[in-house]
């Protein structure tokens, strides 16, 4: 444990001063008072690193675009908008940080983002702590908008219980009765899981197994080997990001997709692409998708998102993003005002117009329970899928006929009085 | 050996030029919500870095003073986050129990591992603890019902203090004072015991096991000691980051976050009183300021590590120091 001391003074006095000007400018973060006084901020809380980068990543592009189109048209009462861009690792701890930082030191004026339901769930707790409008982008635990649902906090993603409930009836239609199950281990999964269960139960199926699997996981072999031994009729994957396709890939190679079929809850245009051709496959359900031909501005939307983008076609990560801010800037305009409560009531119950929604139907915050009422897209991988083309909607489904209703969510709305 | 007697002449000098150097640190640390916000930071910003130099501190009680490199000390941090939350779920809405039941939860734990520890030497001392700071990690992750798992715990915050029937309600102002105070207290304790008999044979420990042992000494027992009291120290500090964030997650247990302070502890100095701090404020300003700018923030807070072990391998307080002299 005793440390000698090696280098040369010479060399150490050389290297000196290149350090001592490094530190020195770590410790004094840049100042921008004077010119951002009269901006409206949003801080974006995304993961730029770790698991879920890519979804984040995609999220933080959706949101970008979208500050862009409304300081185009006047931004938020008549002030230019700022969106501040901060990297929660996809984890709870450093998220709050960051909100710290955003709320003390930048002074934001509303929050969004999230991937991870960890996340989600301690963010939407900070603002409630803090009287601040949270906009859940993308992270899909049942409680956020249910059991835990505060006065401040809307949600754009669908709930877990939309997304199963999206693909639950035409799997078991087509495929059969008996399930298994791989979950990662963490409140998404849980909620995707219990979901899936109530739904395979009352239709009168089976769930063989749940094989639960750390976050992170890389190697899914010994819960494959549990599925195989199963023998099930469906294989439901409910991974996401990195996971899900270190998950696919391996069904792959053990030659399961012959066996049975493969499926899960949500899929993502970032994980299809991340995918070998091999392990391109399976049912799922989109939240969006860009290419809805008969959908008015969805084409236009596409293409700026394009042309703006390296060429890549936005996700429903994009469009989450995109319709958070959007929805933020109307808020604020429809209520004249920055306040917390009042942005919130604005909130409530606003319908997204067209060039937002980008779907068909009406798109809406449900004012009870603040939850997003959006369409749910089904389908599948199609044979010989290559980018952009990687999914084909078998049909759209309303959200409103699937979502819980705010009484079986269990949101009980308390206001600041 | 020359380090050694440094080590001493240190503890022992009371030099003008030490003093006015602590008082200056106390001073300029009592005015931070006055200061900070006006170059551009936030205080919770500087409470996040006491909190990190309480543990780091702690550590390196073990870590710099008794020569035992542990790798597993996030797993006492963890300990004293989870413990402040479930009491304030569980038991009483009360922050100062909430800090008590943290420290102690830790602290026993620290206590209970210490005997398995304390016989192994260097690199076999830093397996076992790395093991059982792995233990600790994967029950919080396990155990869903108790812990939240994978999520965390949630559903607590920093209940108002209630002295003499006024409720005082702990903003990001008064929790920073609260922490403060802490930290002076830890480190008025620390430095009490490095200037005792006790504090002395902790450095033999590290000097000279061998020789110490032929005078008769119970060199186990003595880091067993120094193990206990850091893992107190870094318990306290668990509980105060779970106060400032409102959860613990399993992170707060996670080898990553054990090898964080140790990096603290080196960067700033680990045969310095002050080093820990030093290092802390160094990491927590680097991490805010960094991942704010680049998505690859993580590998600057690797060179920095590394420049710092290869050109101030006594920390950068050590390399002040000498520089002084």
């Amino acid at each position: 444990m005793v440390f000698k001391n090696t280098a040369s003074l010479n060399r150490r006095n050389l290297l000196r001063a290149g350090a001592a000007a490094g530190v020195s400018s770590l410790a004094m973060p840049e100042v921008s008072w004077a010119q951002s006084e009269k901006t409206v901020k949003i801080g974006n809380i995304d993961p730029r690193t770790g698991t879920y980068a890519a979804l984040g990543g995609n999220q933080i592009r959706g949101a970008t675009m979208a500050v862009d189109e409304i300081n185009k048209k006047g931004g938020i009462l008549g002030r230019p908008v700022q969106l501040l861009v901060e990297d929660s690792q996809g984890l709870p701890g450093p998220a709050v940080s960051k909100a710290q930082k955003l709320v003390n030191q930048d002074k934001v004026n509303f929050l969004m983002g999230s991937v991870s339901s960890a996340v989600s769930g301690s963010l939407s707790q900070f603002a409630n702590q803090h009287d601040l409008v949270f906009v859940d982008s993308g992270g899909h635990a049942d409680a956020i908008t249910g059991k835990k649902c505060t006065w401040n906090t809307f949600r754009t993603c669908s709930t877990t219980w939309m997304l199963t409930a999206g693909d639950f009836e035409p799997l078991f239609k087509k495929f059969g009765k008996k399930w298994f199950f791989i979950t990662p281990d963490y409140a998404f999964g849980h909620a995707l899981y219990t979901d899936y269960v109530a739904q395979l139960t009352k239709a009168g199926g089976t769930a063989l197994g749940n094989a639960l699997a750390p976050l992170g996981t890389t190697d899914f072999s010994s819960y494959l080997i549990q599925a195989r031994a199963a023998k099930p009729d469906v294989l439901i994957c409910l991974q996401a990001g990195d996971d899900l396709v270190n998950l696919l890939k391996q069904t792959v190679q053990f030659g399961m997709n012959t066996q049975m079929t493969v499926a899960g809850a949500m899929q993502e245009m970032e994980v299809l692409e991340a995918l070998p051709p091999a392990a391109l496959l399976g049912w799922w359900t989109f939240e969006w998708y860009w290419n809805q031909p008969n959908v008015p501005h969805v084409a236009d939307f596409v293409k700026a998102y394009k042309s703006r983008y390296n060429n890549k076609v936005p996700t429903a990560r994009s469009w989450f993003g995109y319709a958070t801010a959007h929805a933020l800037a109307l808020a604020a305009n429809q209520a004249k005002s920055l306040d917390a409560l009042k942005v919130v009531r604005a909130l409530e119950g606003l319908e997204l117009p067209p060039e937002v929604a980008l779907q068909p139907g009406k798109c809406y915050y449900r004012a009870q329970d603040h939850q997003m009422i959006a369409n749910m897209f089904p389908g599948y991988v199609p044979k010989d899928a290559s980018y952009p083309n990687l999914f084909d909607v078998s049909q759209t489904i309303p959200g409103g006929d699937i979502a819980k209703s705010p009484e079986e969510a269990g949101c009980k709305m308390a206001y600041p009085s | 050996m020359s380090t050694s007697i440094d080590a001493k002449l240190a503890l022992n000098r009371k030099s003008g030029g030490r003093v006015v150097a602590a008082m200056v640190i106390w001073v300029v640390l009592l005015f931070v919500p006055f200061w900070l916000p006006m170059i551009g930071g936030y205080t919770d910003l500087a409470t996040r870095a006491l909190i990190y130099a309480i543990a780091a501190s702690g550590l390196n009680l073990l870590l710099g003073y008794t020569g035992g490199l542990s790798f597993g000390h996030a797993a006492y941090f963890g300990l004293g986050a989870y413990g402040a939350g479930l009491c304030l779920i569980h038991i009483a809405p009360s922050v100062p129990l909430a800090i008590l039941g943290g420290t102690v939860l830790g602290g026993i734990a620290g206590i209970l591992v210490g005997p398995m520890a304390m016989k192994r030497k260097g690199i076999y001392f830093a397996m076992i603890t790395i093991a059982f700071g792995q233990m600790f990690y994967f029950i919080a992750v396990r155990w869903n019902s108790l812990t939240g798992g994978e999520d965390g715990l949630t559903g607590f915050s920093r209940v108002p203090l209630h002295i003499g029937g006024e409720a005082i309600k702990l903003g990001p102002e008064r929790f920073y004072y609260l922490v403060l105070v802490l930290f002076a207290l830890v480190m008025a304790i620390i430095w009490q015991i490095l200037r005792s008999p006790l504090g002395h044979s902790f450095v033999a420990v590290r000097e000279n096991t061998t020789r110490l042992r032929f005078l008769g000494v119970a060199v186990d027992k003595q880091i067993w000691v120094a193990f206990a009291i850091s893992t107190f120290i870094v318990a306290l500090a668990g509980t105060l980051n779970a106060l400032l964030t409102g959860f613990a997650s399993p992170d707060n247990l996670g080898w990553q976050l054990s090898g964080s302070f140790v990096v603290i502890c080196v960067l700033g100095g680990m045969r310095s009183f002050w080093g820990p701090f030093l290092g802390a404020v160094i990491f927590i300003v680097a991490q805010d300021y960094l991942s704010s700018v680049t998505q690859n923030w993580m590998s600057f807070i690797g060179l920095i590590f590394v420049l710092a072990v290869l050109f101030f391998p006594q920390g950068l307080l050590g390399f002040i120091k000498g520089r002084g002299r």
